[in-house]
């Protein structure tokens, strides 16, 4: 099966909203079991850059391809080549996101968040869904939890419960959008332990983060964005010990 | 069923209903002694003058009766009247409340009388008032129940991104909203029949004595039904809306289809905040049927309209307003402690 070279990958992104460009020829390559972070002033379009791969925002021109295949490419806001819809939504599938703000489902203890997807979309059984569930909560370390509901949670484990509840649909790239940026301090690093632990695994992962720790300490790859453009890219020592792009070097300074 | 538990969970009621909860078994008590002091009519005749005490005996085997003597009870107050017509004529009336005898003859007691004289009526008639109160109800919650159904479709197509779709639904809502129900419910019941060449009665069995009554009922219904879709529409309609976006996204994210996204994560979300106008809109649909007596349903109103009309007296639609009035503050009082219940999870 991974006769892909590359497990996602991005050619010529472009978004604007209006005239206002979000996004200006972003390409990127991630391989499997990558850990790419991308770092950037807000305001830089890391989220829209993100959120435009699993189709939360619709990207005005560029290509993006999933396992090597085609999975979108637009110009100038119009679709070019039509991909069929069930295939382009199975092969989204292979993305699992976790947001800022958690967005668990309130009306939902933490069991029924993470089975609700199996069952809808996957067709998993009940049963299945259910040990499936149990043992990815037990992974984030919240089985005491199982039968809460998300408002009894703390930020950290909400956004842990959002991490698991990703993961149910048993993707194989994970976005992170500044996960714990909602965070107070104290609870950011059980989020953060999670995610390392998921790294570890092999997780492909691609993480908008303010943490440059955790980016130093389990990036392969460092990504700088800065106004809509991709401007530096690299390892971590690379990126953090040697910079090479101006607005690099003055974000970096400012935030170690 | 789980908010079921907790609605009923007494632990969890607020200070303010904990008192109403008290004070309506105080009331209910207060009823019960009343029933037990209630006098009978024996006490009662016992009390009229001896003019009348001895027409009474005068004419206990007369087959001619110039003394017109009526009496209601109606368990915790009763009312007795003498009346003859003629040069000497006699008018005394009674008013009987725990224990005591009250005269009637004028003042705030002769209003009393008047009141409970038609209460009286109104419950003893042949069609009466729980009788209507009941059609009330039922028109209500069955044009509530098919109005809301046919709502959320309304509001899905409201929102939704297919502009025919959405058109028809804005244009339902903009009609059913901008016109009288009273005209709504007279071109259900008399326009349409006469355009598709039938009756409404005709559509139960034509040996049914009740079917031009039924034929009215479904023509209500249906007309309450449409009203009320239009009404529900709007505020289902609001209720999704009001549902974070990030909702969507999660949903999206996992792979959730539109339709799933809105039957398991959006629509659930947005039931807890639909009840509370939902229940204003029902207590809003329970007045609004009285607008039934412009089509001979004998609903409260219908029923107060006649003994008005047979009686001459305006004073009977007082008791028509406190029926009124009972109702809504049960289904007031009732809706208000749901509405309490659900915040819960908020």
């Amino acid at each position: 099966m991974d006769d892909y070279k590359y497990i996602l990958k991005t050619e010529h992104i472009s978004k604007a909203f209006g005239t206002l460009e979000v996004l200006k020829d972003i390409n990127l390559e991630v391989e499997k079991g990558e850990v790419i972070c991308i770092i950037g002033p807000s305001g830089a379009g890391k989220s829209t850059y993100l959120r435009s791969l699993n189709q939360l925002e619709k990207i005005t021109s560029g290509k993006i391809f999933i396992k090597d295949e085609l999975f979108l490419h637009r110009e100038h806001n119009k679709t070019i080549e039509r991909i069929a819809a069930d295939k382009q939504k199975v092969m989204l599938l292979e993305i699992g996101m976790v947001f800022q703000r958690f967005n668990l489902f309130p009306h939902k203890t933490v069991l029924e968040n993470v089975m609700v997807a199996p069952i809808a979309v996957r067709k998993k059984s009940k049963e299945e869904a259910m040990k499936l569930a149990k043992g990815i909560i037990a992974r984030v370390g919240l089985t005491e939890k199982i039968d809460e509901y998300p408002s009894k949670l703390s930020g950290g484990q909400q956004q842990r419960v959002a991490i698991a509840r990703a993961l149910a649909m048993e993707p194989e790239i994970m976005l992170f959008d500044e996960p714990t940026s909602a965070l107070d301090p104290e609870l950011v690093g059980e989020v953060l332990s999670v995610m390392k632990d998921l790294a570890k695994q092999g997780m492909t992962m691609i993480c908008v983060t303010h943490e440059m720790g955790f980016a130093k300490e389990v990036a392969d790859r460092v990504v700088f964005m800065a106004d809509g453009m991709l401007l530096e890219e690299g390892t971590p020592t690379e990126v953090f010990e040697n910079p090479k792009n101006e607005k690099a070097i003055n974000f970096l300074k400012s935030v170690l | 069923m789980k908010i079921i538990k907790r609605i009923v969970d007494i632990k969890h009621w607020k200070r303010s209903s904990k008192i109403a909860a008290i004070v309506t078994m105080a009331a209910l008590a207060l009823i019960v002694v009343l029933t037990v002091l209630n006098l009978s009519k024996v006490d009662m005749m016992n009390h009229a003058s001896d003019q009348v005490k001895q027409m009474i005996v005068d004419e206990k085997d007369s087959t001619r009766k110039h003394l017109t003597i009526t009496y209601n009870d109606l368990g915790v107050i009763n009312y007795l009247s003498f009346t003859t017509t003629g040069a000497e004529a006699i008018k005394e009336s009674y008013v009987g409340f725990a224990g005591q005898i009250y005269n009637a003859n004028g003042g705030v007691a002769k209003f009393v009388s008047q009141m409970v004289n038609y209460t009286y009526r109104m419950l003893g008639c042949g069609e009466n008032v729980l009788h209507g109160a009941k059609l009330t109800l039922l028109l209500t919650t069955l044009s509530m129940a098919f109005g809301f159904v046919l709502s959320v479709f309304l509001a899905l197509g409201k929102i939704s991104k297919n502009k025919i779709i959405s058109a028809i639904s804005k244009g339902y809502i903009f009609f059913f909203r901008g016109t009288p129900l009273l005209i709504q419910l007279f071109v259900v019941y008399f326009s349409i029949p006469g355009i598709f060449g039938f009756s409404w009665r005709g559509l139960f069995d034509t040996g049914d004595p009740e079917a031009v009554y039924k034929g009215a009922f479904l023509a209500a219904l249906i007309a309450f039904s449409l009203n009320s879709a239009a009404y529900c529409a709007e505020i289902v309609r609001a209720a999704i809306q009001s549902i974070d976006k990030g909702q969507h996204e999660a949903a999206k994210a996992l792979g959730m289809s539109y339709g799933q996204t809105m039957g398991k994560i959006i629509i659930p979300q947005s039931i807890r905040r639909m009840i509370p106008p939902l229940c204003n809109e029902f207590v809003m649909m329970i007045k609004d049927v009285s607008l039934v007596f412009a089509i001979s349903l004998m609903d409260i109103t219908t029923i107060s309209k006649n003994i008005m009309t047979s009686e001459g007296n305006y004073l009977v639609f007082l008791p028509a307003l406190i029926i009124y009035l009972i109702i809504t503050a049960i289904f007031t009082f009732v809706f208000n402690k749901v509405e309490e219940r659900l915040s819960i999870y908020e």
